[in-house]
């Protein structure tokens, strides 16, 4: 079948970017989706026959990625998070005030085409909550009234999207976000006017690769994606010589829900990004880089795709760059809705075109990565603070921070505090001052109750440790994660039963299905926690549910299990009260009224 | 040999080599490590976590099915974490697993019921609803039960990896993951049925199979497959003389897990309804049914009134005897012998479908150096493929034709880098795992052989676009032979493409390769090479010794206690021909229908003909006498595949009215009242062992279910280079199997059968 022009340039393009033709295949179902509406089987089997894959082999693909999908959706296709940072900012109450509104269910569309409805994970707005996406249209802080004029707009086809903005607070340190405020911070000439590529062209021309290396491990930047990893040794990992080429890969698949900061970095600054992986380039040899973009994030894509045109017109990116015959490619590529490929090798999977299935390690990408060949692979944030740490030094950026956790971070406060947002603080700023003053105190003056470190993964703290400094090393010693430094803070109010079944409901639908414990394991809780806090609740539940998450922790494929349990299982521990107080008999005693949760 | 690498597994100490993985050595030392996704020679998957064991040093528990052994590894597989891990698991697997045991095709043989036996988690704790899909039939033989399956993806990557068929795989994620088959709501795909047999669960389930029994219920026989010339060993499983199954149960034998779907279902020919139970006799023109005795005793008096007036002025020859591709040695050597010895004439053949006389006729003749170690012929084994580092084929369609083979070269280039030479006219599927292709028109496969000689000026017939738009050049044929030249101990194997002293020339071009060539010769039938090798053949006798040396023929004389001619008789062709002419008295075909696609009414009358075999087909209904015969599956004996590997025949089961081949020959020879044996198939192949070349072999791997190979060597005389008669393929595809395979219900039902076409040309 034919194809539009357009869509043909997007094709040969995609086609130019990649070394072997199956990469292309998932931005190609995407932007043909954006193009038709859905993936009917005629796209389906054109999309193979270009790609030279079986029917099945890419229906197999576009089965696992939740935004791709073979039937029609609405002209506006409306997701609402109810993910836990916007649940806790009324984000399940919008999603019933919408199908009320609109007259439809969840993955209905209404009558007349013009919209759709459904309930979505974590979009990365767990700052701005409750939030929605109206096709790749962001819209914050949604009430439900906000949402009625939202509708109105969208159908008289006024209505501009939401960019976040950065709040400030006296107690930030700027090193990532200091061109942020400036006008047209997205432009190259803002980034060149401001030290932009000056790191750079020291990495190029007064440095060794070995040098950089060192340069980045004394800075003792730890991977800003969750892991917390020393950046100079993964990128010291990598064999000097190799037979096959050499990438760098950025992974802008930000979906731990609450966080939402790699949105920003790229928004605002995406020189520094392209800066950062670069160097990362230069330091190991590699020729290649990709940046990969949640698929939800497609004004970023573009912003990023731009960004990426200046660059090589200004001779940043491509052939001899500085004149120093140093190549360096860099394109964009999206995802299609999958936490999993957050997860390293299940992302480099994912841009070889396939499901995102993790895989098996060692090997590790250092050493065979993307198309076999030795990968870097970090987080955005991480290849933002390279620029800063070549140009004024390693050991300048370790004392930003405590020690072994080195420099800023972006922490995204999130749930039940007065001044949610994005904030760049020293590692090892403290939680409590963390709430209480950048966040402004909780919500409505209300008691503080629990806070999530560092991404729903991680277990919960309590008050007792509260005064823990927030850098990786001090969260671990308090047995939670630092993770990817978003703070999700639940008040009084806040069901604890509930907040456990939103994070396993999220696992459940984010797990690949790979491996038993996780496939199982996070099914059987949603289905055990679903009943439970609905009143079905017996008391051998509360043991079974503790039993389930321990049987998945440590034991399964890739980390996204241990992702699931640690919550769980810190919540039964922390919160068995709560558990109690639910085997009444009676519907959850922290809500009037709990809405209907589907499976 | 590489040092090898001390571990201790449960205060065990282990020397293992290096690059072991850790379940393997584990396994080889006796210590179980349980494993649904781990399947030897399969991808690593790591996804159903059995395998966890505690490895010292290590934080957490390690699967050992993609850890490798390192020096000092200490291990424990059998401490409370352990335990208590498998015992999640199965938890976790059984959460969502129907538990109708009761009425599932693998109960009693499942890995999931045995192993929730061995490790614990019989009580399940989940109080939820199931997840449950209907039941969907995606072949007819293939079923598929999705809340069964477990997600091991075994059968994914045998599909895949082993069979390159690539017709299954994953749909959705998480908890929805599902495997899928390639057409929506149903396979097209070779319905060989290994994810069936792999399928470690009820979720996969054989049509064929399914409901009628319990593996308890059956005996299990392990025999050769009746169809093609790769002679799997399958163990046919039989309940109340009934055969309800076929598959190699315990993976032994030449073929280990291996078998077609011809291997796998199409035993069913046996009970077809067209089956011959009764011999049949032709009065006033029509065939009768008839006694045993009554037939027996009309043949004997008519071959006996031929033999009596047999005399050099007759211008009519008295007998001709057609053998078959399917009959057992046993049969095959009787056969010729009562030709030869009894019925006096040379005129026997078969449809013969490789030349394997210009084989051994070309390496007897070669040279004898680097010759196996043991100065014998340089012929591959079925699994010598397996293990080459590269492999030259010249015609044929192994996908098709020699299903075992081809999966044996997949697997050679999977998992040990093989590199695939392939000289071939058609896009035959296994150019997907080729190293170098050239194509040629059909019938010059010679013209690149002598090409590889080193005849340039072959090299003009050879270039040029072909059919399928690739363009050869002289560039493309010297990096083709350029390569080849590089290589070292290369198996070639070669189709009925290569005949005569074209397989002289293959030899001569295999003499200029570094290190030892060997070949293999591609026949179409399961006992194709058997029925050249006991001397069905006009001018040779038993082991390719030919008819007209004197030598030869005392051999035999003497044995026999009988003369034998010296004149080479007829080939097939022209048997038929005098049949057909009248100039034949008697023609006697055994296991053969060489009238195929002929008008059956055009022979009769013309030649007292009597058929014996399985079916009335063309032959038969243009018989005078017709005996029912048994089949390979109800009869004891031996086979030799086309490889020349010899192997052991079991009797499954019986059809009443029938007779094997070997006692319908024994009582029309006492009917002749011709003292005629050996009479038991024991006995005959003892004769066989004594008397024909290569054949003098150990039976011991063969009388426990393995299979030696046999070597026609015999230095002292040479047969001829040129065939005596047509030798061609009759091209059976996966799905037909000659005359045989239009009476299987399986091949008849599965619709590939009718979209499975001719490669296209290259």
């Amino acid at each position: 079948m034919p194809f539009s022009a357009q869509l043909e340039e997007k094709f040969a393009k995609l086609l130019s970017r990649y070394p072997v033709r199956r990469s292309a295949l998932i931005p190609m179902l995407l932007y043909a989706q954006d193009e038709h509406g859905h993936l009917s089987p005629e796209i389906v089997a054109e999309i193979a026959r270009r790609l030279e894959l079986s029917v099945l082999d890419v229906e197999s693909t576009i089965s696992y990625y939740s935004m791709l999908r073979q039937k029609p959706a609405g002209k506006h296709h409306l997701q609402i998070c109810t993910n836990i940072s916007c649940l806790l900012r009324g984000g399940q109450e919008l999603f019933e005030h919408a199908k009320k509104k609109l007259g439809i269910g969840a993955g209905e569309t209404m009558p007349d085409g013009l919209f759709s409805l459904e309930e979505t994970e974590c979009i990365g707005a767990c700052a701005w909550a409750p939030a929605l996406l109206a096709n790749y249209d962001f819209y914050h802080d949604v009430t439900p009234e906000r949402f009625d004029r939202l509708v109105a707009e969208l159908r008289n086809g006024r209505c501009v999207p939401d960019r976040p903005p950065m709040p400030g607070s006296e107690h930030e340190v700027r090193v990532l976000s200091k061109r942020f405020n400036l006008p047209d911070s997205a432009s190259i000439d803002t980034y060149l006017a401001h030290d932009g590529y000056r790191a750079l062209g020291k990495a190029l021309k007064e440095m060794t690769p070995d040098a950089i290396i060192e340069e980045v491990k004394s800075s003792n930047l730890r991977g800003r994606g969750g892991a917390g990893f020393p950046a100079g040794m993964k990128w010291g990992f990598v064999p000097k010589q190799s037979l096959k080429p050499k990438y760098i890969v950025c992974n802008a698949d930000e979906s731990e829900p609450g966080t939402c900061k790699d949105r920003l970095l790229m928004q605002n600054d995406p020189h520094q990004l392209i800066e950062g992986i670069v160097i990362a380039g230069v330091a190991v040899g590699a020729h290649q880089g990709y940046i990969y973009v949640r698929g939800e994030y497609r004004y970023l894509q573009e912003i990023l795709e731009r960004a990426i045109e200046e660059a090589y017109a200004r001779g940043y990116l491509g052939k001899n760059i500085l004149g120093t015959g140093f190549d360096f490619d860099l394109a964009p590529h999206t995802g299609a809705g999958a936490y999993e490929c957050g997860e390293e090798s299940a992302l480099l999977e994912s841009l070889e075109g396939k499901r995102g299935i993790p895989r098996i390690r060692p090997p590790f990408p250092a050493v065979v990565g993307l198309y076999g060949g030795p990968t870097v692979l970090n987080n955005v944030e991480t290849f933002c603070s390279v620029p800063s740490i070549i140009l004024q030094g390693g050991e300048w950026y370790a004392r930003l921070g405590t020690p072994r956790n080195g420099g800023t971070r972006l922490f995204v406060l999130s749930g039940h505090v007065n001044r949610p947002g994005v904030y760049e603080l020293p590692m090892g700023f403290p939680l409590r001052k963390m709430i209480e003053e950048v966040g402004g105190g909780i919500l409505g003056g209300k008691k503080f109750k629990a806070v999530i470190p560092g991404g729903s993964s991680t277990p919960v703290l309590t008050s007792e440790a509260l005064d823990t400094p927030m850098d990786f090393d001090s969260v671990a010693k308090a047995g939670s994660m630092l993770g990817s430094g978003a703070v999700i803070v639940m008040h009084e109010e806040t069901c604890m039963v509930r907040a456990a079944l939103r994070i396993i409901r999220f696992y459940a639908h984010e797990s690949c299905g790979w491996c038993i414990p996780c496939r199982e394991g996070t099914s059987w809780l949603n289905k055990t926690l679903t009943r439970f806090h609905s009143g079905g609740g017996r008391q051998e539940d509360i043991r079974l549910i503790h039993d389930l998450a321990k049987n998945m922790f440590g034991r399964t494929f890739c980390p996204l299990g241990d992702a699931a349990a640690m919550p769980i299982m810190s919540i039964v521990e922390k919160f068995r009260d709560e558990f109690e107080m639910h085997l009444s008999g009676k519907p959850c005693p922290f809500e009037a009224q709990p809405a209907e949760l589907s499976v | 040999m590489p040092e090898p690498v001390k571990i201790t597994v449960d205060d065990r100490d282990l020397e293992v080599v290096p690059g072991t993985l850790l379940i393997e050595a584990c396994r080889a030392a006796g210590i179980e490590v349980p494993a649904f996704c781990y399947y030897p020679g399969l991808s690593l998957q790591a996804a159903c976590r059995m395998c966890l064991v505690e490895i010292e040093k290590a934080p957490k528990l390690q699967t050992a099915c993609t850890v490798q052994v390192s020096p000092g590894m200490v291990v424990r597989t059998h401490t409370p974490q352990v335990a208590e891990a498998r015992r999640s698991m199965l938890e976790f697997l059984l959460a969502n697993h129907p538990l109708d045991c009761p009425v599932c095709d693998k109960g009693g043989e499942c890995e999931l019921q045995d192993m929730v036996f061995r490790y614990g988690a019989a009580e399940s704790r989940f109080v939820e609803e199931k997840r449950h899909v209907e039941e969907q039939q995606w072949s007819p033989v293939v079923y598929f039960d999705a809340p069964r399956c477990i997600l091991c993806y075994r059968c994914v990557r045998v599909c895949d990896e082993g069979m390159g068929v690539s017709a299954l795989s994953v749909v959705n994620r998480g908890a929805r993951s599902e495997i899928a088959p390639n057409h929506g709501d149903h396979l097209e795909c070779e319905e060989c049925g290994m994810c069936i047999d792999i399928c470690p669960v009820g979720a996969l389930t054989s049509g064929a199979y399914r409901y009628q029994t319990r593996p308890w219920e059956m005996q299990y026989v392990s025999t050769v497959c009746a169809h093609c010339g790769d002679g799997c060993k399958t163990t046919l499983s039989v309940r109340n003389n009934k055969i309800v199954r076929g598959n190699n149960r315990d993976h032994s034998g030449i073929n280990g897990e291996f078998l077609c779907i011809k291997g796998r279902y199409a035993y069913d020919f046996i009970e077809h309804s067209e089956r011959l139970r009764h011999p049949l006799l032709r009065k006033n023109g029509r065939l009768v049914e008839a006694t045993w005795d009554e037939a027996i005793r009309t043949v004997a008096s008519r071959w006996q009134q031929v033999l009596e007036n047999r005399s050099a002025s007759n211008p009519r020859q008295p007998f001709g005897v057609i053998g078959s591709n399917h009959t057992s040695n046993e049969e095959n050597y009787l056969l010729q012998k009562f030709a030869r010895a009894v019925l006096g004439t040379n005129h026997v053949d078969h449809h013969r479908t490789a030349d394997f006389p210009a084989l051994v006729a070309s390496l007897r003749a070669a040279p004898r150096t680097a010759v196996n170690g043991k100065g014998t012929l340089p012929l591959a084994r079925s699994q010598d493929l397996q293990h080459a580092s590269a492999i030259l084929l010249i015609g044929d369609n192994p996908t098709d034709q020699h299903p075992l083979l081809a999966w044996n070269i997949r697997q050679a280039c999977r998992l040990n880098g093989a590199r695939l030479y392939v000289i071939h006219s058609r896009q035959i599927p296994l150019l997907r795992q080729s190293f170098r292709f050239l194509p040629v028109a059909e019938g010059r496969e010679a013209d690149a052989v002598r090409y590889l000689c080193g005849e340039p000026q072959t090299e003009e017939r050879l270039l040029g676009t072909t059919p399928g738009g690739r363009e050869v050049t002289p560039e493309v044929l010297r990096d083709f032979r350029d390569c080849l030249s590089a290589e070292k101990d290369v198996i070639v194997v070669f189709g009925a493409e290569m005949t005569g002293a074209a397989v002289g020339l293959l030899v001569q071009a295999g003499s200029r390769l570094q290190g030892q060539t060997r070949y293999i010769a591609l026949a179409d039938y399961s006992n194709s090479r058997g029925a050249s090798d006991m001397g069905l053949l006009p001018h040779l006798l038993p082991g390719y010794l030919p008819v007209e040396d004197a030598g030869a023929r005392a051999r035999f004389e003497q044995r026999w206690n009988s003369t034998i001619s010296p004149t080479p008789g007829w080939p097939l062709e022209q048997m038929l021909a005098a049949a057909r002419e009248g100039r034949l008295e008697s023609l006697y075909v055994v296991g053969a229908n060489p009238l195929q696609g002929q008008e059956p009414a055009e022979f009769s009358g013309k030649t007292f003909l009597v058929v014996q075999d399985l079916f009335l087909h063309e032959t038969a209904q243009a018989a005078d006498v017709v005996l029912p015969a048994a089949s390979a599956y109800e009869k004891t004996g031996t086979v030799t595949n086309t490889c020349g590997e010899l192997q052991k025949l079991r009797k499954a089961g019986d059809v009443i009215g029938t007779r094997t081949d070997l006692e319908i020959l024994l009582c029309l020879a006492r009917a002749l009242g011709v003292p005629f044996g050996p009479a038991r198939p024991e006995e005959v192949l003892e004769e066989v062992r004594q008397i024909v070349p290569g054949y003098g072999v150990s039976l011991i791997q063969v009388l426990s279910g393995g299979a030696e190979a046999v070597i026609p060597d015999e230095a002292a005389a040479f047969p001829p280079l040129e065939a005596n008669g047509r030798i061609y393929s009759a091209q059976d595809n996966l799905f037909t199997s000659g005359t045989l395979g239009r009476y299987s219900r399986v091949l008849g039902l599965v619709p590939e059968r009718k979209t499975r076409l001719l490669p296209p040309p290259a």
